[in-house]
Protein backbone atom coordinates (compact mmCIF):
# COMPACT_ATOMS: atom_id res chain seq x y z
CA UNK A 1 0.00 0.00 0.00
CA UNK A 2 2.71 2.33 0.95
CA UNK A 3 4.38 1.86 -2.70
CA UNK A 4 1.90 2.34 -4.00
CA UNK A 5 1.12 6.10 -2.88
CA UNK A 6 4.74 6.80 -3.20
CA UNK A 7 3.84 6.06 -7.32
CA UNK A 8 1.22 7.77 -7.40
CA UNK A 9 2.64 11.02 -6.23
CA UNK A 10 5.26 10.34 -8.33
CA UNK A 11 3.26 10.15 -11.51
CA UNK A 12 1.38 13.02 -9.96
CA UNK A 13 4.75 14.73 -9.68
CA UNK A 14 5.36 13.67 -13.44
CA UNK A 15 2.16 16.18 -14.87
CA UNK A 16 3.07 19.08 -12.61
CA UNK A 17 6.53 18.91 -13.80
CA UNK A 18 5.75 19.03 -17.45
CA UNK A 19 3.26 21.73 -16.84
CA UNK A 20 5.69 23.90 -15.21
CA UNK A 21 8.67 23.25 -17.30
CA UNK A 22 6.73 23.17 -20.51
CA UNK A 23 3.30 23.25 -20.26
CA UNK A 24 2.67 26.43 -19.04
CA UNK A 25 1.30 28.81 -21.82
CA UNK A 26 0.79 32.97 -22.03
CA UNK A 27 -1.96 34.85 -22.69
CA UNK A 28 -2.46 35.33 -26.49
CA UNK A 29 -1.35 39.43 -27.75
CA UNK A 30 -0.62 38.48 -31.84
CA UNK A 31 -0.45 40.64 -34.29
CA UNK A 32 -2.70 38.40 -36.69
CA UNK A 33 -4.02 35.10 -36.11
CA UNK A 34 -5.80 33.75 -38.76
CA UNK A 35 -8.81 31.67 -38.27
CA UNK A 36 -9.36 28.03 -38.23
CA UNK A 37 -9.01 26.37 -41.78
CA UNK A 38 -7.40 26.58 -44.59
CA UNK A 39 -8.38 27.59 -47.86
CA UNK A 40 -7.16 29.82 -51.01
CA UNK A 41 -7.47 33.16 -49.16
CA UNK A 42 -5.59 31.46 -46.03
CA UNK A 43 -2.35 30.74 -48.37
CA UNK A 44 -2.70 34.09 -50.28
CA UNK A 45 -2.32 35.98 -46.79
CA UNK A 46 0.77 34.25 -45.74
CA UNK A 47 2.63 35.01 -48.97
CA UNK A 48 1.19 38.62 -48.82
CA UNK A 49 1.98 39.23 -45.06
CA UNK A 50 5.66 37.88 -46.06
CA UNK A 51 5.86 40.09 -49.31
CA UNK A 52 6.92 37.09 -51.21
CA UNK A 53 8.52 36.63 -54.48
CA UNK A 54 5.56 35.50 -57.32
CA UNK A 55 7.45 32.07 -57.55
CA UNK A 56 6.56 30.99 -54.12
CA UNK A 57 3.21 32.35 -53.47
CA UNK A 58 2.49 29.91 -57.21
CA UNK A 59 4.68 27.39 -55.67
CA UNK A 60 1.95 27.32 -52.41
CA UNK A 61 -1.10 27.35 -53.95
CA UNK A 62 0.08 24.37 -56.59
CA UNK A 63 0.92 22.75 -53.04
CA UNK A 64 -2.48 23.59 -51.42
CA UNK A 65 -3.99 21.76 -54.46
CA UNK A 66 -2.12 18.87 -54.28
CA UNK A 67 -3.07 18.69 -50.18
CA UNK A 68 -6.67 18.86 -50.79
CA UNK A 69 -6.87 16.84 -53.47
CA UNK A 70 -5.35 13.51 -51.72
CA UNK A 71 -6.84 11.69 -49.50
CA UNK A 72 -6.08 11.36 -45.89
CA UNK A 73 -3.27 8.72 -45.38
CA UNK A 74 -4.63 5.38 -43.83
CA UNK A 75 -1.42 2.97 -43.13
CA UNK A 76 0.38 4.16 -40.03
CA UNK A 77 -1.76 4.73 -36.76
CA UNK A 78 -5.85 4.84 -36.50
CA UNK A 79 -5.09 8.06 -34.76
CA UNK A 80 -4.74 9.65 -38.00
CA UNK A 81 -8.51 10.05 -38.47
CA UNK A 82 -8.61 12.33 -35.37
CA UNK A 83 -6.49 14.68 -37.17
CA UNK A 84 -9.36 17.45 -37.99
CA UNK A 85 -7.98 20.18 -40.57
CA UNK A 86 -11.00 22.55 -40.33
CA UNK A 87 -10.07 22.86 -36.51
CA UNK A 88 -6.29 24.32 -36.96
CA UNK A 89 -5.13 28.06 -36.97
CA UNK A 90 -2.52 27.83 -39.89
CA UNK A 91 -0.78 31.26 -39.34
CA UNK A 92 -0.03 33.22 -36.12
CA UNK A 93 2.09 35.98 -36.26
CA UNK A 94 3.08 37.00 -32.67
CA UNK A 95 6.14 39.92 -33.25
CA UNK A 96 7.08 42.25 -36.31
CA UNK A 97 10.24 40.67 -37.05
CA UNK A 98 12.72 38.19 -36.08
CA UNK A 99 15.41 40.02 -33.91
CA UNK A 100 18.91 39.94 -33.32
CA UNK A 101 18.93 40.21 -29.99
CA UNK A 102 16.68 39.35 -27.14
CA UNK A 103 15.98 42.98 -26.42
CA UNK A 104 14.26 42.98 -29.54
CA UNK A 105 12.27 40.30 -28.73
CA UNK A 106 8.20 40.84 -27.24
CA UNK A 107 8.89 40.82 -23.47
CA UNK A 108 5.96 37.92 -22.98
CA UNK A 109 7.87 35.40 -25.86
CA UNK A 110 11.18 36.43 -24.21
CA UNK A 111 9.98 34.86 -21.25
CA UNK A 112 9.03 31.86 -22.64
CA UNK A 113 12.16 31.30 -23.92
CA UNK A 114 13.82 32.53 -20.92
CA UNK A 115 12.12 29.70 -18.53
CA UNK A 116 13.11 27.42 -21.32
CA UNK A 117 16.29 28.24 -20.92
CA UNK A 118 17.26 29.02 -24.58
CA UNK A 119 19.24 32.34 -24.53
CA UNK A 120 21.18 30.72 -21.39
CA UNK A 121 22.04 27.77 -23.80
CA UNK A 122 23.30 30.28 -26.39
CA UNK A 123 25.64 31.92 -24.23
CA UNK A 124 27.10 28.46 -23.23
CA UNK A 125 27.59 26.31 -26.15
CA UNK A 126 25.81 27.07 -29.29
CA UNK A 127 27.22 28.84 -32.28
CA UNK A 128 24.00 29.95 -33.40
CA UNK A 129 19.84 29.86 -32.28
CA UNK A 130 16.57 30.53 -33.76
CA UNK A 131 13.51 30.77 -31.57
CA UNK A 132 10.39 30.33 -33.27
CA UNK A 133 7.14 30.76 -31.26
CA UNK A 134 3.66 29.96 -32.90
CA UNK A 135 4.16 30.52 -37.09
CA UNK A 136 6.96 32.78 -37.42
CA UNK A 137 11.02 33.05 -35.18
CA UNK A 138 11.01 35.81 -32.75
CA UNK A 139 14.96 35.44 -32.32
CA UNK A 140 17.68 34.42 -34.75
CA UNK A 141 21.46 34.87 -33.89
CA UNK A 142 25.04 33.63 -35.26
CA UNK A 143 28.14 33.95 -34.05
CA UNK A 144 29.56 36.98 -35.58
CA UNK A 145 33.36 34.76 -36.33
CA UNK A 146 30.84 32.14 -38.24
CA UNK A 147 29.38 35.29 -40.16
CA UNK A 148 32.41 35.76 -41.15
CA UNK A 149 33.23 32.90 -42.75
CA UNK A 150 30.64 32.99 -44.95
CA UNK A 151 27.97 31.09 -42.98
CA UNK A 152 24.20 31.31 -43.32
CA UNK A 153 21.90 31.02 -40.24
CA UNK A 154 18.82 32.68 -40.91
CA UNK A 155 15.27 31.92 -40.36
CA UNK A 156 13.72 30.35 -43.69
CA UNK A 157 11.33 33.82 -44.54
CA UNK A 158 14.61 35.96 -43.93
CA UNK A 159 16.21 33.56 -46.13
CA UNK A 160 13.89 33.80 -48.67
CA UNK A 161 13.96 37.61 -48.84
CA UNK A 162 17.82 37.68 -48.53
CA UNK A 163 19.52 34.64 -50.66
CA UNK A 164 16.31 34.15 -52.90
CA UNK A 165 18.61 32.70 -55.63
CA UNK A 166 20.39 30.15 -53.65
CA UNK A 167 16.88 29.21 -52.12
CA UNK A 168 15.13 28.72 -55.41
CA UNK A 169 17.68 25.99 -56.29
CA UNK A 170 17.24 23.79 -53.88
CA UNK A 171 13.86 24.61 -52.08
CA UNK A 172 11.68 21.37 -52.58
CA UNK A 173 14.48 19.67 -54.47
CA UNK A 174 14.72 17.11 -51.78
CA UNK A 175 11.58 16.78 -51.04
CA UNK A 176 8.29 18.06 -53.29
CA UNK A 177 5.28 19.40 -52.11
CA UNK A 178 3.15 16.48 -53.83
CA UNK A 179 5.61 14.08 -52.12
CA UNK A 180 2.76 13.24 -49.86
CA UNK A 181 -0.25 14.79 -48.12
CA UNK A 182 1.41 16.94 -44.89
CA UNK A 183 4.67 18.07 -47.20
CA UNK A 184 2.09 19.79 -49.67
CA UNK A 185 0.28 21.03 -46.62
CA UNK A 186 3.63 22.01 -45.42
CA UNK A 187 4.76 23.48 -48.65
CA UNK A 188 1.54 25.30 -48.86
CA UNK A 189 1.31 27.11 -45.47
CA UNK A 190 5.28 27.25 -44.31
CA UNK A 191 6.47 29.79 -41.86
CA UNK A 192 9.60 29.73 -40.23
CA UNK A 193 12.17 26.98 -40.16
CA UNK A 194 15.74 27.50 -40.78
CA UNK A 195 17.92 28.26 -43.31
CA UNK A 196 21.68 26.94 -43.37
CA UNK A 197 24.35 27.34 -45.59
CA UNK A 198 27.74 26.39 -45.06
CA UNK A 199 30.71 27.23 -47.15
CA UNK A 200 33.10 24.62 -48.78
CA UNK A 201 35.57 23.57 -45.84
CA UNK A 202 33.94 25.18 -43.29
CA UNK A 203 33.38 23.15 -39.80
CA UNK A 204 31.02 24.55 -37.62
CA UNK A 205 32.22 23.10 -34.18
CA UNK A 206 29.80 23.98 -31.52
CA UNK A 207 26.04 23.57 -32.65
CA UNK A 208 23.37 25.86 -34.12
CA UNK A 209 19.75 25.44 -32.13
CA UNK A 210 16.29 25.71 -33.17
CA UNK A 211 13.49 25.96 -30.67
CA UNK A 212 10.23 25.37 -31.54
CA UNK A 213 7.43 26.52 -29.04
CA UNK A 214 3.59 26.46 -29.81
CA UNK A 215 1.31 28.72 -27.89
CA UNK A 216 -1.86 28.77 -28.89
CA UNK A 217 -4.80 26.08 -28.63
CA UNK A 218 -5.61 24.40 -31.64
CA UNK A 219 -2.20 25.78 -33.91
CA UNK A 220 -1.10 24.71 -36.77
CA UNK A 221 2.78 25.28 -37.05
CA UNK A 222 4.58 24.84 -40.50
CA UNK A 223 7.91 25.33 -40.07
CA UNK A 224 10.63 24.54 -43.28
CA UNK A 225 14.42 23.98 -42.88
CA UNK A 226 16.71 23.60 -45.99
CA UNK A 227 20.50 22.93 -44.82
CA UNK A 228 22.98 23.05 -47.53
CA UNK A 229 26.81 22.03 -46.67
CA UNK A 230 29.00 22.38 -49.43
CA UNK A 231 31.73 20.38 -50.13
CA UNK A 232 34.02 19.49 -47.19
CA UNK A 233 31.78 21.49 -44.63
CA UNK A 234 30.90 20.04 -41.07
CA UNK A 235 27.38 21.66 -39.41
CA UNK A 236 25.15 20.06 -36.24
CA UNK A 237 22.18 21.11 -36.31
CA UNK A 238 19.90 20.52 -33.28
CA UNK A 239 16.52 21.51 -32.43
CA UNK A 240 14.31 21.22 -29.73
CA UNK A 241 9.84 21.49 -29.34
CA UNK A 242 7.54 22.11 -26.47
CA UNK A 243 4.17 23.27 -25.92
CA UNK A 244 1.27 23.97 -23.26
CA UNK A 245 -0.94 21.35 -22.56
CA UNK A 246 -4.85 21.41 -24.24
CA UNK A 247 -7.81 19.35 -24.23
CA UNK A 248 -7.76 19.61 -28.13
CA UNK A 249 -5.28 19.17 -30.72
CA UNK A 250 -2.22 21.16 -32.33
CA UNK A 251 -0.46 19.97 -35.35
CA UNK A 252 3.08 20.29 -36.07
CA UNK A 253 3.90 19.10 -39.86
CA UNK A 254 7.85 19.91 -40.82
CA UNK A 255 9.49 19.76 -43.60
CA UNK A 256 13.46 19.47 -43.48
CA UNK A 257 15.37 19.04 -46.26
CA UNK A 258 19.08 18.06 -45.97
CA UNK A 259 21.80 18.85 -48.86
CA UNK A 260 25.77 17.32 -48.00
CA UNK A 261 27.69 17.93 -51.08
CA UNK A 262 31.07 15.88 -51.27
CA UNK A 263 32.87 15.09 -48.43
CA UNK A 264 30.44 16.84 -46.34
CA UNK A 265 28.82 15.81 -42.69
CA UNK A 266 25.65 17.09 -41.74
CA UNK A 267 24.67 16.11 -38.15
CA UNK A 268 21.15 17.23 -37.44
CA UNK A 269 19.56 16.09 -33.83
CA UNK A 270 15.81 16.28 -32.46
CA UNK A 271 14.62 16.29 -29.38
CA UNK A 272 10.95 16.38 -29.55
CA UNK A 273 9.10 16.73 -26.48
CA UNK A 274 5.87 18.03 -27.42
CA UNK A 275 2.71 18.02 -25.46
CA UNK A 276 0.81 15.28 -25.22
CA UNK A 277 -2.50 16.93 -27.34
CA UNK A 278 -0.03 17.33 -30.25
CA UNK A 279 -0.14 15.66 -33.75
CA UNK A 280 3.75 15.66 -35.10
CA UNK A 281 3.70 14.77 -38.84
CA UNK A 282 7.23 15.37 -40.34
CA UNK A 283 8.83 15.20 -43.95
CA UNK A 284 12.82 14.75 -42.86
CA UNK A 285 15.00 13.93 -45.82
CA UNK A 286 18.78 14.40 -46.70
CA UNK A 287 21.18 13.58 -50.18
CA UNK A 288 24.17 12.56 -49.13
CA UNK A 289 26.68 12.90 -52.36
CA UNK A 290 30.31 11.43 -52.90
CA UNK A 291 32.11 10.39 -49.74
CA UNK A 292 29.55 12.73 -48.10
CA UNK A 293 27.80 11.69 -44.20
CA UNK A 294 24.08 12.83 -42.72
CA UNK A 295 23.14 11.94 -39.83
CA UNK A 296 19.83 11.76 -37.83
CA UNK A 297 19.82 11.85 -34.01
CA UNK A 298 16.23 11.57 -33.64
CA UNK A 299 14.35 11.14 -29.85
CA UNK A 300 11.03 11.42 -30.15
CA UNK A 301 9.03 11.44 -26.23
CA UNK A 302 6.33 13.61 -26.35
CA UNK A 303 3.22 14.24 -29.00
CA UNK A 304 -0.19 12.38 -29.27
CA UNK A 305 1.18 11.01 -32.39
CA UNK A 306 4.13 11.15 -34.20
CA UNK A 307 4.62 9.95 -38.11
CA UNK A 308 8.33 10.62 -38.60
CA UNK A 309 10.93 8.54 -41.03
CA UNK A 310 14.24 10.70 -41.31
CA UNK A 311 15.83 9.16 -44.64
CA UNK A 312 18.76 9.38 -46.33
CA UNK A 313 19.19 9.31 -50.37
CA UNK A 314 23.17 7.83 -51.07
CA UNK A 315 23.28 9.00 -54.40
CA UNK A 316 27.34 9.37 -54.74
CA UNK A 317 30.25 6.98 -54.04
CA UNK A 318 30.92 5.81 -50.41
CA UNK A 319 28.55 8.66 -48.97
CA UNK A 320 27.08 7.15 -45.47
CA UNK A 321 24.37 7.60 -43.63
CA UNK A 322 23.37 7.23 -40.25
CA UNK A 323 19.97 7.19 -38.15
CA UNK A 324 19.66 6.71 -34.66
CA UNK A 325 16.64 6.62 -33.39
CA UNK A 326 15.01 6.76 -29.94
CA UNK A 327 10.92 6.98 -28.96
CA UNK A 328 9.23 6.83 -25.84
CA UNK A 329 5.88 6.06 -26.15
CA UNK A 330 3.41 6.84 -22.37
CA UNK A 331 -0.01 6.67 -21.93
CA UNK A 332 -1.98 7.68 -25.16
CA UNK A 333 1.14 8.29 -26.82
CA UNK A 334 2.05 6.08 -30.68
CA UNK A 335 5.25 6.83 -31.53
CA UNK A 336 5.63 5.82 -35.11
CA UNK A 337 9.06 6.47 -35.89
CA UNK A 338 11.87 4.56 -38.03
CA UNK A 339 13.91 5.80 -41.10
CA UNK A 340 14.97 5.42 -44.41
CA UNK A 341 18.25 4.48 -46.27
CA UNK A 342 18.55 4.24 -50.15
CA UNK A 343 21.66 2.95 -51.56
CA UNK A 344 21.73 4.34 -54.78
CA UNK A 345 25.69 4.82 -55.05
CA UNK A 346 28.40 1.78 -54.98
CA UNK A 347 30.42 1.48 -51.63
CA UNK A 348 28.07 3.06 -49.87
CA UNK A 349 27.35 2.55 -46.06
CA UNK A 350 24.35 3.06 -43.87
CA UNK A 351 23.36 2.38 -40.17
CA UNK A 352 19.86 2.55 -38.28
CA UNK A 353 19.83 1.93 -35.09
CA UNK A 354 16.05 2.38 -33.23
CA UNK A 355 15.09 2.15 -29.87
CA UNK A 356 11.60 1.96 -28.62
CA UNK A 357 10.02 2.43 -24.98
CA UNK A 358 6.50 1.81 -24.60
CA UNK A 359 4.71 1.83 -21.21
CA UNK A 360 1.38 2.38 -19.82
CA UNK A 361 -0.55 1.54 -22.40
CA UNK A 362 1.29 3.37 -25.35
CA UNK A 363 2.50 1.74 -28.67
CA UNK A 364 5.89 2.07 -30.05
CA UNK A 365 6.61 1.58 -34.14
CA UNK A 366 9.50 0.81 -36.05
CA UNK A 367 9.21 1.25 -39.76
CA UNK A 368 11.58 1.64 -41.77
CA UNK A 369 13.22 1.15 -45.29
CA UNK A 370 16.30 -0.09 -46.29
CA UNK A 371 16.87 0.36 -50.24
CA UNK A 372 20.14 -0.97 -52.14
CA UNK A 373 19.72 0.23 -56.00
CA UNK A 374 20.47 -1.86 -58.52
CA UNK A 375 24.25 -0.84 -59.65
CA UNK A 376 25.21 0.27 -55.48
CA UNK A 377 27.63 -2.67 -55.38
CA UNK A 378 29.58 -2.76 -52.60
CA UNK A 379 27.06 -1.56 -50.21
CA UNK A 380 26.97 -2.22 -46.88
CA UNK A 381 24.38 -1.60 -43.79
CA UNK A 382 23.25 -3.03 -40.89
CA UNK A 383 20.00 -2.34 -39.25
CA UNK A 384 19.18 -2.95 -35.63
CA UNK A 385 15.81 -2.52 -34.01
CA UNK A 386 15.28 -2.86 -30.13
CA UNK A 387 11.93 -2.15 -28.55
CA UNK A 388 11.41 -2.25 -24.75
CA UNK A 389 8.36 -3.09 -22.96
CA UNK A 390 7.88 -1.99 -19.91
CA UNK A 391 4.28 -3.71 -18.84
CA UNK A 392 1.60 -5.62 -20.13
CA UNK A 393 -0.50 -3.31 -21.66
CA UNK A 394 1.82 -1.52 -23.73
CA UNK A 395 2.57 -2.58 -27.42
CA UNK A 396 5.73 -2.73 -30.16
CA UNK A 397 5.42 -3.18 -33.62
CA UNK A 398 8.12 -3.65 -35.95
CA UNK A 399 7.64 -2.90 -39.92
CA UNK A 400 10.85 -2.94 -41.85
CA UNK A 401 11.17 -3.28 -45.34
CA UNK A 402 14.42 -4.05 -47.13
CA UNK A 403 14.82 -3.91 -50.92
CA UNK A 404 18.09 -5.33 -52.79
CA UNK A 405 18.48 -4.95 -56.31
CA UNK A 406 21.93 -5.59 -56.23
CA UNK A 407 24.11 -8.87 -55.37
CA UNK A 408 27.66 -7.44 -54.23
CA UNK A 409 26.37 -5.94 -50.57
CA UNK A 410 26.19 -6.81 -47.20
CA UNK A 411 23.49 -6.29 -45.58
CA UNK A 412 22.15 -7.23 -41.75
CA UNK A 413 19.18 -6.86 -40.35
CA UNK A 414 18.36 -7.30 -36.10
CA UNK A 415 14.90 -6.71 -34.05
CA UNK A 416 14.64 -7.65 -30.51
CA UNK A 417 11.63 -6.73 -28.21
CA UNK A 418 12.02 -7.45 -24.29
CA UNK A 419 11.18 -6.66 -21.16
CA UNK A 420 12.33 -5.37 -18.06
CA UNK A 421 12.86 -8.65 -16.86
CA UNK A 422 12.63 -9.74 -13.46
CA UNK A 423 16.29 -11.48 -13.01
CA UNK A 424 17.65 -8.11 -14.41
CA UNK A 425 15.64 -6.76 -11.36
CA UNK A 426 16.24 -8.77 -9.27
CA UNK A 427 20.29 -8.68 -10.02
CA UNK A 428 20.71 -5.03 -9.22
CA UNK A 429 18.15 -5.13 -6.41
CA UNK A 430 20.50 -7.50 -4.81
CA UNK A 431 23.47 -4.75 -5.04
CA UNK A 432 21.35 -2.48 -2.85
CA UNK A 433 19.64 -0.66 -5.66
CA UNK A 434 15.90 0.05 -5.10
CA UNK A 435 13.44 -1.20 -7.73
CA UNK A 436 12.59 2.47 -9.23
CA UNK A 437 16.65 3.01 -9.58
CA UNK A 438 17.09 -0.59 -11.10
CA UNK A 439 14.76 -0.07 -13.38
CA UNK A 440 15.54 3.57 -14.90
CA UNK A 441 19.40 1.95 -14.93
CA UNK A 442 17.84 -0.92 -17.44
CA UNK A 443 16.45 1.84 -19.69
CA UNK A 444 19.32 4.16 -19.49
CA UNK A 445 21.39 1.36 -20.78
CA UNK A 446 19.01 0.43 -23.55
CA UNK A 447 19.23 3.86 -25.07
CA UNK A 448 22.84 4.70 -23.80
CA UNK A 449 24.26 3.54 -27.65
CA UNK A 450 22.21 6.73 -28.88
CA UNK A 451 22.32 9.40 -25.84
CA UNK A 452 26.31 9.26 -25.89
CA UNK A 453 26.05 10.42 -29.48
CA UNK A 454 24.09 13.56 -28.59
CA UNK A 455 25.95 16.83 -27.33
CA UNK A 456 26.40 16.30 -23.84
CA UNK A 457 23.81 19.05 -22.51
CA UNK A 458 21.19 17.40 -24.29
CA UNK A 459 22.14 13.70 -23.30
CA UNK A 460 21.82 15.12 -19.37
CA UNK A 461 18.14 16.66 -20.04
CA UNK A 462 16.96 13.05 -22.14
CA UNK A 463 18.44 11.12 -19.75
CA UNK A 464 16.54 13.39 -17.05
CA UNK A 465 13.43 13.31 -19.52
CA UNK A 466 13.76 9.59 -19.44
CA UNK A 467 13.94 9.21 -15.88
CA UNK A 468 10.90 11.46 -15.17
CA UNK A 469 8.86 8.98 -17.96
CA UNK A 470 10.15 6.54 -16.42
CA UNK A 471 9.12 7.45 -13.05
CA UNK A 472 6.25 5.19 -11.49
CA UNK A 473 6.73 2.90 -13.96
CA UNK A 474 6.99 -0.27 -11.48
CA UNK A 475 4.17 -1.98 -9.97
CA UNK B 1 17.14 -3.64 -84.26
CA UNK B 2 16.34 -0.18 -83.85
CA UNK B 3 13.01 0.60 -85.35
CA UNK B 4 11.31 3.86 -86.36
CA UNK B 5 7.63 4.31 -85.28
CA UNK B 6 5.32 6.89 -86.44
CA UNK B 7 3.80 8.49 -83.84
CA UNK B 8 1.22 11.59 -84.96
CA UNK B 9 1.24 14.73 -87.42
CA UNK B 10 3.45 17.09 -85.96
CA UNK B 11 0.21 19.69 -85.76
CA UNK B 12 -1.73 16.96 -83.92
CA UNK B 13 0.85 17.92 -81.00
CA UNK B 14 1.15 21.74 -79.84
CA UNK B 15 3.45 22.59 -77.78
CA UNK B 16 2.55 22.17 -74.10
CA UNK B 17 0.68 18.68 -75.34
CA UNK B 18 1.61 15.54 -74.21
CA UNK B 19 0.67 11.34 -75.27
CA UNK B 20 1.18 8.31 -74.85
CA UNK B 21 2.69 5.86 -77.55
CA UNK B 22 2.94 1.95 -76.70
CA UNK B 23 4.42 -0.01 -78.64
CA UNK B 24 4.94 -4.01 -77.93
CA UNK B 25 5.51 -3.87 -74.06
CA UNK B 26 6.81 -0.42 -74.34
CA UNK B 27 4.82 2.84 -73.02
CA UNK B 28 6.78 6.23 -74.15
CA UNK B 29 5.60 9.82 -73.21
CA UNK B 30 5.78 12.35 -76.09
CA UNK B 31 5.50 16.00 -75.16
CA UNK B 32 6.07 19.32 -77.51
CA UNK B 33 7.84 20.89 -74.69
CA UNK B 34 7.51 24.54 -76.10
CA UNK B 35 7.98 23.70 -79.77
CA UNK B 36 10.39 20.72 -79.43
CA UNK B 37 9.68 17.17 -79.45
CA UNK B 38 11.18 14.58 -77.06
CA UNK B 39 10.21 10.80 -76.05
CA UNK B 40 10.61 9.38 -72.88
CA UNK B 41 9.83 6.26 -70.86
CA UNK B 42 6.57 6.76 -69.26
CA UNK B 43 7.10 5.27 -66.30
CA UNK B 44 8.59 7.26 -63.01
CA UNK B 45 11.42 5.43 -61.64
CA UNK B 46 10.13 5.53 -58.38
CA UNK B 47 6.43 3.97 -57.99
CA UNK B 48 5.61 3.70 -61.68
CA UNK B 49 3.49 7.08 -61.85
CA UNK B 50 2.17 7.44 -65.29
CA UNK B 51 4.33 10.55 -66.54
CA UNK B 52 2.02 11.99 -69.37
CA UNK B 53 -0.69 12.44 -66.65
CA UNK B 54 1.71 15.02 -64.62
CA UNK B 55 2.67 18.74 -65.27
CA UNK B 56 4.74 19.98 -68.08
CA UNK B 57 7.10 22.60 -67.36
CA UNK B 58 8.10 24.53 -71.09
CA UNK B 59 10.18 26.48 -69.36
CA UNK B 60 12.69 24.34 -67.95
CA UNK B 61 11.80 21.41 -69.80
CA UNK B 62 10.71 19.06 -67.06
CA UNK B 63 7.33 16.53 -66.12
CA UNK B 64 6.50 16.50 -62.67
CA UNK B 65 5.58 12.84 -61.59
CA UNK B 66 1.49 12.96 -60.28
CA UNK B 67 1.90 10.61 -57.85
CA UNK B 68 5.05 11.74 -55.93
CA UNK B 69 6.36 15.20 -57.62
CA UNK B 70 9.77 13.96 -59.07
CA UNK B 71 10.84 16.18 -61.79
CA UNK B 72 11.98 14.19 -64.98
CA UNK B 73 14.70 16.91 -67.26
CA UNK B 74 12.69 15.81 -70.66
CA UNK B 75 16.01 16.00 -72.72
CA UNK B 76 18.48 13.49 -70.69
CA UNK B 77 15.46 11.21 -68.38
CA UNK B 78 17.31 12.17 -65.11
CA UNK B 79 15.18 13.00 -62.14
CA UNK B 80 15.93 16.53 -60.96
CA UNK B 81 14.09 16.21 -57.68
CA UNK B 82 13.65 13.31 -55.37
CA UNK B 83 11.99 10.76 -54.24
CA UNK B 84 12.85 9.74 -57.83
CA UNK B 85 16.83 8.97 -58.39
CA UNK B 86 16.72 6.77 -61.16
CA UNK B 87 16.91 7.71 -65.28
CA UNK B 88 14.37 6.78 -67.14
CA UNK B 89 14.79 5.42 -70.56
CA UNK B 90 14.72 8.44 -73.41
CA UNK B 91 14.16 7.99 -77.10
CA UNK B 92 15.32 10.04 -80.05
CA UNK B 93 12.68 11.69 -81.93
CA UNK B 94 13.11 12.21 -85.57
CA UNK B 95 10.68 14.88 -87.34
CA UNK B 96 10.22 13.93 -91.29
CA UNK B 97 7.64 14.85 -93.22
CA UNK B 98 6.24 16.64 -90.80
CA UNK B 99 5.42 13.87 -88.75
CA UNK B 100 6.75 13.14 -84.76
CA UNK B 101 8.75 9.44 -85.50
CA UNK B 102 10.80 7.75 -82.40
CA UNK B 103 13.28 5.69 -82.73
CA UNK B 104 12.64 2.50 -80.18
CA UNK B 105 14.44 -1.03 -80.15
Amino acid sequence: MAVELTENQQLAAINADYEERYGFRDAENYLYKAPKGLNREIVEKISEFKSEPQWMREFRLKALDHFLSRPQPTWGSPLMAEVDYDNIHYFVRASEKAGRSWDDVPEDVKRTFDRLGIPEAERKFLSGVGAQYESEVVYHQVREDLEKQGVIFKDMDSGLREHEDIIRDYFATVIPPNDNKLAALNSAVWSGGSFVYVPEGVHVEMPLQAYFRINTENMGQFERTLIIAEPGSYVHYVEGCTAPTYSSSSLHSAVVELIAKPGARIRYTTVQNWSTNVFNLVTKRAVAHEDATVEWVDCNLGSRLTMKYPSVYLVGERAHGEILSIAFAGKGQHQDAGGKIIHAAPNTTSNIFAKSISKDGGRGSYRGLLEIAKGAHGARSKVVCDALLLDEHSRSDTYPTIRIGEDDVNVGHEATVSKVGDDQLFYLMSHGIPEDEASKLIVNGFIEPITKELPMEYAVEMNRLIELQMEGSIG
Amino acid sequence: MPQVIEVCPLNELEPGEMRLVEWEDLEIGVFNCAGTVYAIEDRCSHDNGTLVEGTLDEENCTIECPRHGSLFDLKTGKPKTLPAYVPVDTYPVIIEDEKIKLEVE
